[in-house]
């Protein structure tokens, strides 16, 4: 639009000599109605995704009444949240969601780390689309389909049993927080491996190829070099593991014994409850860690940096 | 391309690595395939081969039912969202308040469902009794149930959790783009529509097919957003789920998940091969193209 803007300028300073195919003024509404159309993923996002979350923190100091609740100003709900067995909940939430982030980087990250420095370029994108598949697959079923392989009688102690490894069913593997940890990896594990490839495709061949002619030692290489540069990217995959494995209810619901919750489950438990003001409490203790996060994050690694190969 | 050749096994073996992984990732979905293929269903001494379990779920008309809601939920969400992604990744390249914009379509990636979940519904119910009131104010009634829950809100929720898949691939594809090719044509008269239609699109049109394919697919395994805001009827995620968690995994729970990740995988796999299939037509092409100038 910029251009036909500049033209519709000229022809304004230099009189007849370049006149615009269309009058001047529907010139104006279409620059303006596109300007607006530009807009409106922005506004969108703004209005039902930025301004719920943000009010979460207005309505959880609101009053619960029978079925809804009434403005006003109390600060029940965080006194029932911190002040309870679901403190102890979420923070043990919080260990098992670190355990899973750690895992998943150990298993997933090395493979990003190889697709970067060992496999051609043109089939660099396919390898990422392996990641995909599983992804691509409902959460639920994913989740559920974890029961018959980890349970009692399931796949894994059958095969192990079989093959004499045990004598009797392993049964710390479901329905304890163990379970839980299984799920969020293998549910998350390819958050890990994106996340890190975009930050691995913004460090330069070059830096690798420095490494090698200087004969430093593999891990020296991994240690001081990849760590660092793939830093926003580790962190970023970290976090969304973190926050998800705090967030997402059906994991400890499905998987999980009867004491595992996390913040996703205590929300919507409070909701099924008609108690909005604590899940709405819950929501915003949830974006408070994120935000908290994201921001400690980008002020260690840069954030933006993950950035540069859309760019 | 590699640091060094000189150890092939460790590059087959770090290539079998990475394919295990993957194959673990997706093993429970597989079992479960497995057994929905036995007449005797989970846990059985012997194996049976059979489909009748697949054939049960063509009879419930429950599911059926719900089915039909999901395709008209995926069909709107891909109708709405991808074209608003390319919008959005199109005002990414343009603007300068570029970090803002970009937070801001890939936050929801970070907020869990169950999070976003509630705190849409919420919002929905204060709208809708904000827009009843007002309403009940100025006499008028035909907004009353604007933000009532189901569809609409549901669709809302579903944008909001597609919208930075579609925002992500489509300006990937974007960066393979140079914007002077829209600047040449439009300084040979085009407008910006035959621009953007004629030149650009042709050329991430790849990127807006495979979008669209992701919509489908994650709108119809989403489970939490939709359960919370659709309201009273059913999707197939929630028909399972609560099969499911009602009468444990029976044999038709199984070969329900089974035809939803086939239905997925197939969907997927199709535009993977579809693109590879193409891109390799289209690179023999310029191949053939390029020969006879190379060798004269």
């Amino acid at each position: 639009m910029t251009r036909v803007g500049n033209r519709v300028d000229l022809s304004k300073r230099g009189g007849d000599t370049l006149r615009s195919p269309v009058p001047l003024p529907r010139l104006r509404l279409q620059r303006l109605l596109s300007r607006l159309l530009f807009l409106i993923p922005i506004v969108f996002m703004v209005l039902f995704f930025a301004l719920p979350l943000a009010l979460t923190v207005v309505w959880s100091v609101f009053e619960r009444t029978m079925f809804w609740m009434e403005p006003g100003f109390t600060l029940f709900a965080y006194e029932n949240f911190f002040f309870s067995a679901r403190l102890n909940n979420f923070l043990s939430s919080m260990l098992h969601s670190s355990i899973s982030v750690l895992v998943s980087f150990v298993f997933g990250f090395p493979i990003a780390v190889f697709v970067r420095r060992r496999v051609p370029q043109v089939a660099r994108h396919r390898v990422i689309l392996l990641f995909i598949l599983p992804f691509m697959v409902s959460e639920i079923i994913r989740i559920f389909a974890l029961r018959p392989v980890l349970q009692r009688t399931g796949l894994i102690n059958n095969v192990l049993l079989e093959m004499g490894v045990i004598t009797e069913p392993i049964t710390a593997i479901l329905y304890t927080p163990l379970g839980v940890i299984i799920g969020e990896v293998l549910s998350f594990l390819p958050f890990i491996v994106f996340a890190g490839f975009l930050a691995m495709e913004a460090v330069p061949k070059f830096v690798f190829e420095i490494c090698d002619d200087l004969g430093a030692p593999r891990h020296r290489v991994f240690i001081d070099i990849i760590l660092p540069l793939a830093a926003p990217g580790i962190f970023a995959g970290g976090v969304f593991i973190f926050v998800n494995g705090l967030g997402v209810a059906l994991l400890p619901n499905i998987l999980g014994g009867p004491g595992a919750v996390n913040a996703g489950l205590i929300a919507t438990q409070a909701i099924t409850a008609l108690d909005f003001p604590l899940a709405m409490a819950i929501s915003a203790i949830m974006m408070g860690t994120l935000l908290g996060l994201l921001y400690l994050g980008h002020r260690l690694f840069d954030l933006t940096r993950i950035l540069t190969p859309i760019n | 391309m590699g640091d060094s050749y000189s150890n092939i096994w460790s590059y087959r073996l770090t290539w079998l690595y990475t394919l295990l992984v993957v194959f673990t990732l997706m093993l429970p979905v597989f079992y479960v395939i497995y057994i929905s293929f036995n007449q005797n269903g989970f846990g059985a001494r012997d194996y049976v081969f059979t489909l009748d379990w697949y054939g049960d779920i063509f009879s419930d008309l429950l599911l059926l039912n719900a089915l039909g809601n999901t395709l008209i939920l995926a069909a709107i969400t891909t109708v709405v969202a991808v074209p608003m992604g390319l919008v959005a990744a199109k005002f990414y390249k343009t603007t300068r308040a570029k970090l803002f914009t970009v937070s801001l379509l890939l936050s929801p990636l970070f907020v869990p469902s169950d999070i976003l979940g509630s705190a849409l519904l919420v919002f929905f119910k204060n709208l809708n009794i904000a827009c009843v009131s007002i309403g009940d104010w100025l006499g008028v009634g035909w907004f009353d149930d604007w933000f009532v829950l189901g569809y609409f809100s549901a669709l809302i929720g579903l944008i909001i959790y597609t919208l930075p898949y579609i925002f992500v691939v489509i300006l990937i594809t974007m960066g393979r783009y140079h914007e002077q090719q829209s600047e040449a044509a439009r300084s040979c008269g085009a407008t910006a529509w035959q621009a953007f239609r004629q030149v650009e699109f042709p050329q991430i049109r790849a990127g807006v097919f495979s979008a669209c394919a992701f919509t489908v697919i994650l709108t119809f395994n989403e489970y939490t957003r939709t359960s919370l805001l659709k309201g009273g009827y059913d999707t197939v995620t929630s028909v399972l789920i609560s099969q499911m968690l009602n009468e444990g995994m029976s044999e038709q729970s199984y070969a329900m998940s089974s035809l939803v990740s086939f239905i997925a995988i197939a969907v997927i796999g199709g535009t993977i091969l579809y693109t590879l299939i193409r891109s390799e037509g289209l690179g023999r092409e310029a191949r053939a193209k390029a020969l006879p100038v190379m060798s004269s």
